[in-house]
């Protein structure tokens, strides 16, 4: 074979290692870059066997994490630390009239109720209380208690659950409700 | 070239193909397991609180009292301490309560287990005397329950009653918003 020959043979270009390098790539980002995991503090939940799956969560859902020493955060930011603000649930009470003003703003599931014989209009996005295991419950029962004030009115509270004690390795599929 | 030469010919395997396939398989669950599918448990609050001018009729409901029998101990992982802070996220350092054990209350007996509770609220279920009438179907239905966590619970021990009350059946459980801290 001369060397015009060789100059002229046709090259093929194998795409296919690319091509999955590529996917290999958008696989890893796009589980591991997940927006909505943002609120999510990292907190041992506690399992549930009667349970309800959070697989459609609803769109603009309010996630409220309760820490093990009671703090609240509200995406990614405390709102509320019981060393700083002691009995003091200012702090909270604020936080859900900002969400539900929000919420309101976004006119999502806007629905009016006579509350105390006056128009009143009620959050139908639930909230969603996320808290550790091992966070004492009065810290929870006050978000419950300033959710139903009649100002902030948020009737439907979802309180976070685990398919798994990360703790324990518990687990138990078998009677989850949807 | 001969048909012995042709035949003799070495076959070459392309395992890129599979290398790939099992690659992406690794990724996909090694990263499926960070994500661990949450669940929740829905409690609805009164729409109707606050003042009003209707009389709200008294609803039955079956009170189930937690109380604390041993704090428990906090046990922190080695390297990290109450009051310190992790270094990435900022956040306080996690501990894990061991031997924190509550008892259980409906109405006067105490229970001191899950199973124990589990099996009383199943009694109390099957019992007649439980079916309060339902004002919505007119029929009648099996009475709510009100779990009322004393100071120094836990999420986990609402979450575990809660757990019991459901496996028994009862489907209306109201939560006590907690009678404050230890």
């Amino acid at each position: 074979m001369d060397m015009m020959k060789v100059a002229q043979q046709h090259v093929a270009i194998d795409m296919t290692p690319m091509i999955d390098c590529v996917f290999l790539l958008m696989i890893f980002f796009v589980l591991i870059i997940d927006l909505s995991q943002q609120n999510l503090e990292d907190l041992v939940l506690p399992r549930a066997v009667y349970r309800v799956l959070d697989d459609q969560p609803p769109k603009n859902r309010p996630v409220v994490n309760v820490l093990q020493n009671g703090s609240v955060v509200y995406r990614q930011r405390v709102v509320y630390d019981p060393a700083v603000h002691g009995k003091d649930y200012r702090p909270i009470k604020e936080l859900l009239l900002a969400i539900r003003r929000e919420g309101l703003a976004n006119k999502a599931g806007r629905e009016n109720k006579l509350v105390g014989g006056r128009p009143v209009p009620l959050m139908d996005v639930p909230i969603l209380i996320r808290a550790d295991k091992w966070t004492e419950w009065h810290y929870v029962g006050e978000i419950m208690k300033q959710c139903c004030q009649p100002d902030i009115a948020f009737w439907q509270v979802e309180l976070a659950l685990s398919e798994v004690d990360k703790e324990a390795g518990e687990k138990d599929r078998n009677r989850t409700r949807r | 070239m001969s048909l012995l030469e042709e035949v003799q010919e070495e076959v070459k395997w392309d395992m890129t193909p599979m290398i790939d396939t099992v690659f992406l398989m690794i990724i996909f669950f090694v990263c499926i397991d960070f994500k661990v599918l949450e669940s929740k448990l829905q409690a609805y609050l009164p729409k109707e609180s606050g003042t009003r001018a209707a009389i709200a009729e008294p609803r039955e409901q079956l009170p189930v009292r937690i109380y604390v029998e041993s704090p428990g101990v906090p046990e922190y992982q080695s390297g990290t301490a109450a009051g310190l802070v992790q270094e990435g996220t900022k956040r306080p350092n996690r501990f894990v309560l061991k031997d924190h054990r509550v008892r259980w209350e409906v109405g006067p007996k105490p229970l001191y287990s899950v199973q124990e509770l589990t099996a009383e609220l199943k009694r109390i279920a099957l019992d007649p005397s439980s079916q309060v009438p339902d004002q919505g179907t007119g029929g009648r239905k099996l009475l709510g329950c009100v779990i009322e966590a004393h100071p120094g619970t836990y999420y986990d021990d609402v979450a575990k009653t809660a757990d019991a009350c459901n496996e028994a059946g009862f489907r209306e459980i109201s939560f006590g918003s907690g009678l404050g801290g230890k």
